[in-house]
């Protein structure tokens, strides 16, 4: 948590020195947060050229506006809030649904931990399941466990009650479950 | 008396180190008399690590830093100078000369040049990023064993566009087997995606 804080720390005064114009600042911010925002906007939009084009325009946004930056939230969920928004712009102009809908139909019956554990050996298999979930469940899982965000935090970043990121995650892990334990099928189909 | 509540919908932010003081004295305490949950955080982290490990493999590559630094010595497009419009069309130009280029290099046994952005919806197009030391004839012999064209680029980060003959869009399984043959050529490739 005191690395966190301190990681926080130097973030906002990057920032600050981003605001002044300093380029080095810039680049360190980059090497700080250009490996999550990528992730993320590639969890987003499934293809690398596209993730790459949110990176850049994720850090000019930082390079012109750092001074919008009011700290009243962590420089990492403030930087991926320009990603999530970038990414829906996107999303638009492909003309894909940017809404991230929640009905995806959630069967009753979930193997168990352990069952859906073995499917963990396969590092692809885990991929392809993440990849299966629908928009809105992998933005939940992916804040969640590569970015570390508190369920408070992704629901500001989403814009919905904390109470639908739980259910958002409850859902995907179920559905994790199955294609884990190998009770759906990978059909390897593209997203969206 | 009745079984007590399982925390189900805390264990992810559980395993991630985000609860509050209060949640987490509260998940710990029910993890300590509950199997069903400690498997539940087993598994929860499992997933977090190979999704983290996954997440270290992608990366935008070295030039995505220089592209940024290139960019913001450019006005913002609020503010082009009057001089923008002219050195903009020089630039075009540039762009399709370095394309032009690119395609001659990439010319197809027949000799027949395959114009950029020309791929029909319907047909297989992989995104693929080539290793820094891999040399051209690397690159043409795994390109031609998955029978793939170039097809566009690269673009500002090294990415091509590759077409894969004879396959269509609907040929997923096939298509799978070339992008998984792909990602075992580490030496020429760096990454690969199916469009």
């Amino acid at each position: 948590m005191q690395a966190e804080q301190t990681e926080t720390d130097s973030a906002q005064d990057l920032l600050a020195r981003i605001a002044q114009g300093e380029t080095a600042a810039l680049e360190r911010f980059y090497d700080q947060y250009h490996a999550r925002v990528y992730a993320f906007a590639l969890s987003r939009l499934g293809n690398t050229a596209d993730a790459a084009d949110i990176l850049n325009e994720v850090m000019l946004e930082v390079w012109r506006h750092a001074n919008r930056f009011e700290g009243r939230s962590r420089p990492l969920t403030w930087v991926l809030g320009i990603a999530h928004h970038k990414a829906i712009d996107q999303l638009r102009r492909r003309k894909e649904p940017h809404v991230d809908v929640d009905e995806v139909d959630i069967p009753d019956d979930v193997p168990t931990a352990a069952d859906a554990l073995a499917g963990l050996e396969d590092a692809e298999r885990v991929r392809q399941c993440v990849e299966k979930l629908s928009a809105a469940h992998r933005l939940v899982v992916h804040l969640a466990f590569y970015d570390d965000l508190s369920y408070p935090e992704i629901a500001v970043l989403a814009d919905c009650p904390v109470g639908t990121v739980k259910t958002r995650m409850f859902h995907a892990r179920q559905l994790l479950k199955r294609c884990l334990a190998g009770w759906t099928k990978i059909s390897g189909q593209h997203r969206p | 008396m009745s079984e007590p509540k399982h925390p189900e919908d805390l264990l992810p932010w559980y395993v991630n180190g985000t609860l509050a003081p209060e949640e987490l004295r509260q998940v710990e305490a029910h993890l300590g008399a509950c199997a069903h949950c400690r498997k539940e955080v087993a598994l929860l982290k499992g997933l977090r690590e190979r999704i983290r490990q996954a997440g270290a493999e992608a990366g935008p590559g070295a030039l995505a830093r220089q592209r940024l630094l290139r960019d913001i010595r450019k006005p913002a497009r609020n503010r082009r100078p009057v001089w923008f419009p002219t050195v903009a069309i020089a630039a075009t130009l540039v762009i399709a000369l370095q394309a032009a280029i690119i395609a001659s290099l990439w010319q197809s046994p027949s000799g027949t040049i395959v114009p950029l952005g020309s791929v029909p919806p319907q047909e297989a197009v992989l995104q693929v990023r080539f290793a820094p030391g891999a040399t051209e004839a690397q690159i043409r012999a795994a390109i031609g064993e998955v029978h793939g064209r170039f097809v566009d680029g690269p673009g500002a980060l090294g990415v091509y566009r590759i077409r894969l003959e004879g396959l269509g869009r609907d040929q997923r399984e096939q298509i799978d087997r070339q992008v998984a043959w792909l990602r075992q050529q580490s030496p020429v490739i760096a990454h690969v995606e199916y469009e």
